[in-house]
């Protein structure tokens, strides 16, 4: 592969966050063992991305050196010493890396990134309570921090406590009101707590999710689910009933054509479409209303 | 209590699923395309999530659609299996515990299979699973010589097979179905691969 190719892969890569560890590997190690010298100063966010993706993989060859390089490059640099604390943590020297990051904050107390990989490392050692307090005070003082509550929103939904989660999500979908997956997760997290007056919320925001993306197949099911169990709760009105019997055949058609349109025709997905049409109209037919074949 | 036969496939399909997604907690379910009654013959395996394990929705759909792909195709739902996402840690989370309880509730002789990710390195002379099963009231511990796996050998020569034909990425668990509905969760492709190297000579592995 031409190594401007292999350096844009890379960036890309870099940009979208993407864990594809064993290709950054493959791709970056040919990278820097070929063309080291002509990638000029690149070379450095280059040696730090294949050198967490050589921990991810387990190549702690690969790892130790591309950590040589940058801590002969950079010799007094934090972002270094983190990136050697997390070799440390990928071979589960968990003190040895938490000295290293408590050396970094001293220096240098505002230091976030070391402050996190405190954080995941109690979470590595299955100390979740832990992890969701230290990272509630963290989140006190960097109150923006979106990757740190997305991160606290899993600890809780891990940890069963759904309220809390929500609220997490919540901060979320306010900093990114254009986020469909924060949206359909908190209709999950809103599903999963039960409830009449959960499903509703859980239904309206699978909804939202729909609009900012027709195509999140969860949120669809999500909203023909949600919207079907209101309908077949007792505590509704009837106009309610009839108003949720309708989102729910609307969902079970967009489902119905959403496996049309890819042409799938595996035995699962006809499955699929029959379960669901099967299940619209025993709704509709439990409560007697009449729903119109969309 | 009764006798469990895990066959290769099902297993085969476990081990990819749980080594596709290292980093999360992934589950599933084991099915049975033998009659109720006597041991449980584990023939097959449907991966389902490997995220948010423990919220509703999706795994209030995915069991749905397996139970129907199920009567299609004459088998029944027999058990779940989980892989924590911290590999020292392979006992059963209150998560597993409850789709236990409701795979219970339909078949009596239920399993809850737990992957231990600790054993589940190349050369490993040990199945890396833990099994449980319902003993009053709550899930016991089952008896390791009640646990049957045939052609223990021949099964991790298959799974070495498939990691270095890079068929492994065919796996397509539920979660994945939701991201790209081209994707088949049924497997039928890998499972045709797996059968394939399962040797004749062997019968039903």
């Amino acid at each position: 592969m031409m190594k401007i190719k292999m350096r844009d892969k890379l960036r890309k890569w870099r940009e979208e966050n993407f864990r594809n560890s064993e290709q950054i590997v493959d791709v970056g190690e040919e990278l820097i063992n070929e063309h080291a010298s002509k990638l000029g100063d690149d070379i450095w966010i280059i040696y730090e991305q294949v050198m967490i993706a050589a921990l991810d993989c387990s190549r702690d060859d690969l790892a130790w050196s591309c950590l040589q390089e940058l801590k002969r490059q950079f010799p007094d640099s934090h972002r270094v010493k983190r990136l050697a604390g997390m070799r440390l943590e990928a071979l589960e020297r968990y003190e040895d890396a938490n000295k290293l990051y408590d050396s970094i904050l001293q220096d240098d107390p505002t230091n976030t990134a070391a402050r996190k990989r405190k954080i995941s490392i109690l979470r590595a050692q299955g100390k979740s309570s832990e992890a969701i307090r230290e990272l509630n005070e963290y989140l006190e003082q960097f109150v923006g921090d979106q990757e740190a509550w997305h991160e606290l929103s899993e600890l809780y939904i891990n940890e069963h406590d759904y309220a809390k989660a929500a609220f997490c999500l919540e901060e979320l979908m306010m900093t990114n009101p254009h986020n469909h997956l924060y949206c359909e997760q908190y209709g999950e997290v809103k599903y999963t707590q039960g409830g009449l007056e959960n499903l509703e919320l859980a239904r309206k925001y699978f909804a939202q999710a729909l609009k900012l993306n027709n195509r999140n197949m969860r949120a669809l099911f999500g909203l023909y689910m949600s919207a079907s169990h209101v309908a077949a709760s007792p505590k509704v009105s009837a106009k309610v009933k009839k108003d949720n019997v309708k989102y729910a055949a609307w969902a079970a058609s967009q489902i119905s054509r959403a496996y049309q349109v890819r042409r799938v025709r595996e035995e699962n997905v006809k499955c699929s479409a029959h379960g669901i049409t099967k299940a619209v109209y025993t709704v509709a037919m439990v409560h007697n209303v009449n729903i119109i074949h969309l | 209590m009764g006798e469990v036969e895990l066959s290769c496939l099902a297993y085969a399909k476990m081990y990819l699923h749980a080594s596709q997604f290292p980093r999360c907690s992934v589950n599933g379910l084991l099915l049975s395309s033998s009659a109720a009654g006597g041991a449980v013959c584990i023939t097959d395996c449907v991966p389902l999530l490997h995220t948010h394990l423990s919220l509703a929705p999706i795994t209030q759909l995915a069991l749905t659609q397996v139970d129907v792909w199920c009567s299609q195709t004459q088998q029944r739902i027999v058990g779940y299996y989980q892989a924590n996402a911290c590999a020292s840690d392979s006992s059963p989370t209150p998560c597993a515990l409850k789709i236990a309880e409701k795979i219970f509730e339909q078949c009596n002789n239920a399993v809850l299979l737990m992957i231990d990710g600790e054993k589940m390195f190349p050369g490993c002379r040990v199945p890396p699973i833990v099994m449980y099963e319902r003993k009053d009231a709550r899930w016991a511990l089952k008896d390791k010589h009640t646990i049957m796996l045939r052609q223990w050998e021949e099964t991790c020569s298959i799974v070495n097979q498939l990691f270095s034909s890079g068929d492994q990425a065919l796996l397509v668990d539920f979660d994945s179905h939701l991201d790209d509905i081209t994707k088949d969760w049924t497997n039928q492709k890998l499972n045709a691969k797996i059968m394939e190297l399962v040797s004749p000579a062997n019968g039903n592995v």
